[in-house]
C-alpha cells in the first residue's frame, strides 16, 4: 500500500501566480530539432561533432550514435547528453498497430525524463542512406501537436548534412555510380538525401580537384548548399536550424539559381569560385557515369491553374509511390499481374529526394517537401511568400530521371 | 482571480488568503490546496493526506473484481483515470491442436509481418473469398460477445466467450500471443483507447467497453471491433460513441479505386473536431490478409503523408479512436499493452475491415 506516513509530510511550494485556466498545468511543448550527419568515412564527421559541442557549450545537445542502420535497432543504443551516457530504452508500451518510430519514441521518452533537448545530433555511422531515417523523424512530427494539451516535447527533423572528403570524395562517387545490382552505392545516396554538404579538407587538395568534386556533387544534388571547409570549421548556422523540410525562407531560398546560390555561400576558406561552371551544368561535360547512377532533374513549371494543380498532384503522387510516370492509361482497376506493367522506355525510376515551389494563376504559392516515397504539398504563409520566383520549379533526386521524365512532367501539367 | 483562503480546517490564522501549495496536490492535478503556512499544513495533515489517498485510488466501486482476492498490480503507477486493472489475469487458455496456428503463435514473433516489403498486396478472387468468410465470422463472433455486455460481467468472462467461439469455428484467435499479448480479445473500458486486457474486473452501469477482436481462418485474418454502452450511459458517451461510428462510416463511404488513402483521415477528423472529440495518432488502420498487421497504412487524422491509392482487391481496415476533449495523446500502463487518454477522459472506437471493389467498396465485417 501506498499510503503516505504520518511523519512523511511534504514542504509546502509556492503556488504558480498564473491560476486561469487547471490545462495551463503543461508547459508549452517544445518543438527539438534533430539533424542527421552522415558522410563518407574518414570525411569528418567526428570532427564536425566535436566542433558543434565545443562551439554550442552551454545547449543541451544529444548525440546519438547510430552504427547500427535504422532506428529500430535503437533501444541498445547510447545517448549521449553534456558528456554524459545514457542508454535509450524502447518506449513504454507496445507499439503493434502504431507506426510511430520506436527511436522516436525512445527519445521522446527520454525527454519526458530528462527535459528537452535543445538540438539532437543523430551521427549516421555506417548509414548507406539517410532517406529511411529522414523519412522516419519527418513522419513522426505528425505526431506532435502544439496545440494539443499534454503533448510532449516534439522530435522535429532539421535536416541532413553529409561530410564528403574533398580527397577520396571523387573516386569513391566514380566507384559508386557503376552499375550495380542493389543500384547506386552509399555515397550518392547520401549525398542524394541531404540538404547541404560539407565538402572538408580542401586545403589537402588542388583546386581542379575541388571543382570536379563540387561539380560530381551538383549533379546528383544541385538543391544541397556545397560549402568548403577545412578541419570542419564553418559557421554552424548553415547546418543547424536549416529547417530544411519546413517551409521556411531556407527552403525557397534553396530553389534559387545555381548562380545565385554560389554567391550565399560564406566561405571560411579563400578560393576561387569557378562560374562557368556553376551556371551551365546541363551544357558542361556530363561525366558518363552520371546517367547510370543518381542524377538530379529540375523542371521550370508557369503558373498553374487549379485543374494543373491537381494534375500535378497526380503526377508527382504516381512517380513517388508507384515508380512510374502517370500515362494517359492509368491502372485503376489492377489485376495481380499488372503491378509490375511499366512502359518500356521506363528505366527504373525511383526518386530519393524532391523539392519544389509552385506558383498557381491564382497567386497562392506552394511548397513540395518529399522524401522516399513520401510528400507533402503546403501552402506558403501569405507573410514568407517569396517576392522574387515568377516561375515554380520542381527538382528530383534520384534515379532513372531521363528527360521521358521531364516531357512526362510537362505534358501532363501543360 | 479570487484568492484562495488556507484550506486547514483547524487553521490558526483565521483562514488567511494563502500561496502556499501542497506539492503532492499540485502533482496529482487537484487545485487549490492552499495553506498558510507549514505549520498549519502539519497540523491539518491526517485530514488532507486522504484527499490524496481518494485521488489515487478512486472510489471501491468503480473498480471491482470477480473474486475476493483480485488486486491493482500497479499501485505506484500514476493511472490517467479511474479505470483500473484487476489481477490476476486467468490462464492462457488453449487452442486445439488441430487448429492451424500463425508464425507467431509460439514465440510471439510475427517473422513474416517483418518480412514482408513492397506494396499493398491485390488478391485475387479465391483469397477475397477466403478474407470473406474469416471476416463474417469475425463479426458473428463479435455480435456473441456483444450479447453478453452487462453490468456485473468481467472483462475476462467476455474473454472466455470470445475464446470458445472462436475455435468452435475452427478458428485461431489473431491476437493470443501476437507480440506476446495474453487474450484472444481486447477489451478497452472508459478512458482506455485500445488493447485492454481482459481480467478480473467487473462490468459497471454506465461504462462503455469497445471489444476488438480477429480471427484467423483458412489462412486469413478478419478485423472487427466496436464500442457497447454498459447499461445506461451518459450524454457525452452517447456523443462519442456516436461520433465515432459516424466518422467511420464517412470514411468508409470514400472508398473507392483510385481514392487516396491519405484522405481518409480528411473525413474523419473534421466530424469528430465538430463534435468535441479528438483523433488518436498513434494507433492506425492497416492492410489485412494473410498478415495480421501490414501495409497500406491508414491514418485517422487530417494532415498526414500516408502512401497509397486505392485499388481493387486491396483489402485495408479503418479503425478511428476517438477521446472525448481536445488531447489525442495517450500513455501506456505498465503491462505494455493498455492504452489510455492522458486526461482521464473517454474514448471510443469501431473498427470495419474492407475491400476494394471495381464499383467502390465492400464491408466484408459487415453485420446483417
Amino acid at each position: 500500500m501506498d499510503s503516505e506516513a504520518d511523519d512523511d509530510i511534504p514542504e509546502l511550494i509556492s503556488a504558480e501566480p498564473d491560476e486561469q485556466s487547471s490545462s495551463d498545468k503543461n508547459p508549452i511543448a517544445k518543438r527539438v530539432p534533430l539533424t542527421i550527419i552522415c558522410g563518407f568515412l574518414g570525411a569528418g564527421k567526428s570532427t564536425l561533432l566535436r566542433r558543434i559541442l565545443t562551439e554550442r557549450h552551454g545547449y543541451r545537445i544529444a548525440v546519438i550514435m547510430n552504427e547500427f542502420g535504422d532506428t529500430a535497432d535503437i533501444e541498445a543504443k547510447s545517448i549521449t547528453v553534456d558528456g554524459e551516457s545514457t542508454t535509450l530504452e524502447l518506449a513504454n508500451g507496445c507499439l503493434c498497430c502504431s507506426i510511430k518510430d520506436s527511436g522516436a519514441a525512445a527519445i521522446e521518452s527520454l525527454m519526458r525524463k530528462q527535459g528537452a533537448f535543445d538540438h539532437i545530433l543523430l551521427e549516421a555511422t555506417g548509414l548507406a542512406d539517410p532517406g529511411p531515417i529522414a523519412g522516419m523523424f519527418w513522419h513522426n512530427e505528425e505526431y506532435i501537436d502544439a496545440r494539443s494539451i499534454g503533448s510532449e516535447n516534439g522530435i522535429v527533423l532539421d535536416g541532413v548534412v553529409c561530410v564528403v572528403d574533398a580527397v577520396f570524395g571523387l573516386k569513391q562517387m566514380e566507384e559508386d555510380h557503376a552499375d550495380k545490382e542493389e543500384g547506386p552505392g552509399e555515397s550518392l545516396r547520401q549525398i542524394a538525401g541531404s540538404d547541404v554538404i560539407i565538402l572538408n579538407k580542401v586545403d589537402l587538395v588542388q583546386s581542379s580537384i575541388l571543382s570536379a568534386t563540387e561539380l560530381a556533387i551538383k549533379h546528383v544534388n544541385p538543391v544541397a548548399p556545397v560549402y568548403r571547409t577545412v578541419r570542419a570549421e564553418l559557421n554552424l548556422g548553415h547546418i543547424l536550424g536549416i529547417q530544411a523540410y519546413s517551409i521556411g525562407q531556407r527552403h525557397l531560398s534553396a530553389l534559387k539559381d545555381q548562380h545565385e546560390l554560389q554567391h550565399d555561400h560564406d566561405h571560411d576558406h579563400d578560393h576561387n569560385h569557378d562560374h562557368e561552371q556553376g551556371n551551365n551544368l546541363s551544357s558542361s561535360v556530363v561525366p558518363h557515369y552520371v546517367t547510370r547512377g543518381i542524377s538530379s532533374l529540375q523542371v521550370s513549371l508557369p503558373p498553374l491553374s487549379a485543374t494543373q494543380f491537381a494534375a500535378f498532384d497526380a503526377w508527382i503522387r504516381t512517380i513517388l509511390w508507384e515508380n512510374r510516370l502517370l500515362d494517359s492509361v492509368d491502372c485503376l482497376a489492377s489485376t495481380p499481374d499488372s503491378q509490375s506493367k511499366k512502359s518500356p522506355l521506363q528505366g527504373n525510376i525511383n526518386v530519393l529526394r524532391c523539392k519544389g515551389l509552385l506558383i498557381l494563376t491564382s497567386g497562392e504559392q506552394h511548397v513540395l517537401q518529399g522524401v522516399r516515397n513520401m510528400y507533402e504539398i503546403i501552402p506558403v504563409d501569405e507573410s514568407m511568400k517569396s517576392e522574387f520566383p515568377h516561375a515554380g520549379k520542381v527538382v528530383l533526386i534520384g534515379k532513372g530521371l531521363g528527360e521521358d521524365v521531364r516531357h512526362s512532367l510537362l505534358s501532363a501539367v501543360g | 482571480t479570487s484568492a484562495i483562503l488556507c484550506q486547514s480546517q483547524s487553521c490558526l490564522n483565521d483562514n488567511p488568503p494563502s500561496r502556499m501549495e501542497c506539492p503532492t496536490c499540485n502533482k496529482l492535478g487537484i487545485r487549490g490546496s492552499f495553506f498558510c503556512g507549514q505549520d498549519c499544513f502539519k497540523a491539518g495533515w491526517k485530514t488532507h493526506k486522504l484527499i490524496h489517498e481518494l485521488a489515487k485510488n478512486p472510489s471501491s466501486s468503480t473498480n471491482v473484481g470477480k473474486s475476493s482476492d483480485s488486486y491493482n498490480p500497479f499501485p505506484n503507477f500514476s493511472f490517467a483515470g479511474t479505470i483500473r486493472p484487476l489481477y490476476p489475469l486467468s490462464p492462457r487458455r488453449t487452442v486445439p491442436d488441430h487448429i492451424p496456428r500463425p508464425d507467431y503463435a509460439t514465440t510471439g514473433t510475427p517473422f513474416s509481418e517483418l518480412r514482408e516489403t513492397g506494396p499493398p498486396r491485390i488478391l485475387n478472387s479465391e483469397e477475397i473469398e477466403k478474407m470473406r468468410t474469416a471476416c463474417r465470422l469475425s463479426r458473428e463472433v463479435l455480435d456473441i460477445a456483444a450479447s453478453h455486455v452487462r453490468p456485473g460481467i468481467t472483462t475476462d468472462e467476455l474473454d472466455e466467450i470470445v475464446h470458445n467461439a472462436t475455435i468452435e469455428r475452427n478458428a485461431y484467435p489473431s491476437t493470443m500471443n501476437y507480440r506476446g499479448y495474453p487474450k484472444s480479445v481486447c477489451t478497452s473500458i472508459n478512458e482506455v483507447i485500445c488493447h485492454g486486457i481482459p481480467d478480473q474486473r467487473i462490468l459497471q452501469e454506465g461504462d462503455i467497453v469497445n471489444i476488438a477482436l480477429s480471427f484467423l481462418s483458412q489462412g486469413y485474418h478478419g478485423d472487427v471491433n466496436a464500442t457497447y454502452p454498459v447499461g445506461k450511459i451518459d450524454e457525452d458517451s452517447q456523443r462519442l460513441i456516436r461520433t465515432t461510428r459516424e466518422s467511420l462510416d464517412a470514411a468508409i463511404k470514400i472508398c473507392k479505386p483510385g481514392a487516396l488513402i491519405r484522405d481518409l483521415g480528411k473525413t474523419i477528423e473534421p466530424i469528430a473536431r465538430a463534435n468535441g472529440c479528438a483523433v488518436v495518432r498513434t494507433y492506425t488502420g492497416h492492410g489485412i490478409h494473410e498478415l495480421f498487421h501490414c501495409s497500406p497504412n491508414i491514418p485517422h487524422y487530417a494532415k498526414n503523408k500516408a502512401v497509397g491509392t486505392m485499388k481493387t482487391g486491396m483489402i485495408f481496415t479503418i479503425e478511428p479512436m476517438l477521446n472525448l476533449g481536445t488531447n489525442w495523446s495517450e500513455i501506456h500502463w505498465p503491462d505494455n499493452w493498455t492504452a489510455t487518454t492522458v486526461d482521464g477522459k473517454r474514448s471510443a472506437q469501431f473498427e470495419e475491415t474492407l475491400l476494394i471493389t471495381e464499383t467502390g467498396v465492400e464491408i466484408l465485417t459487415a453485420g446483417r
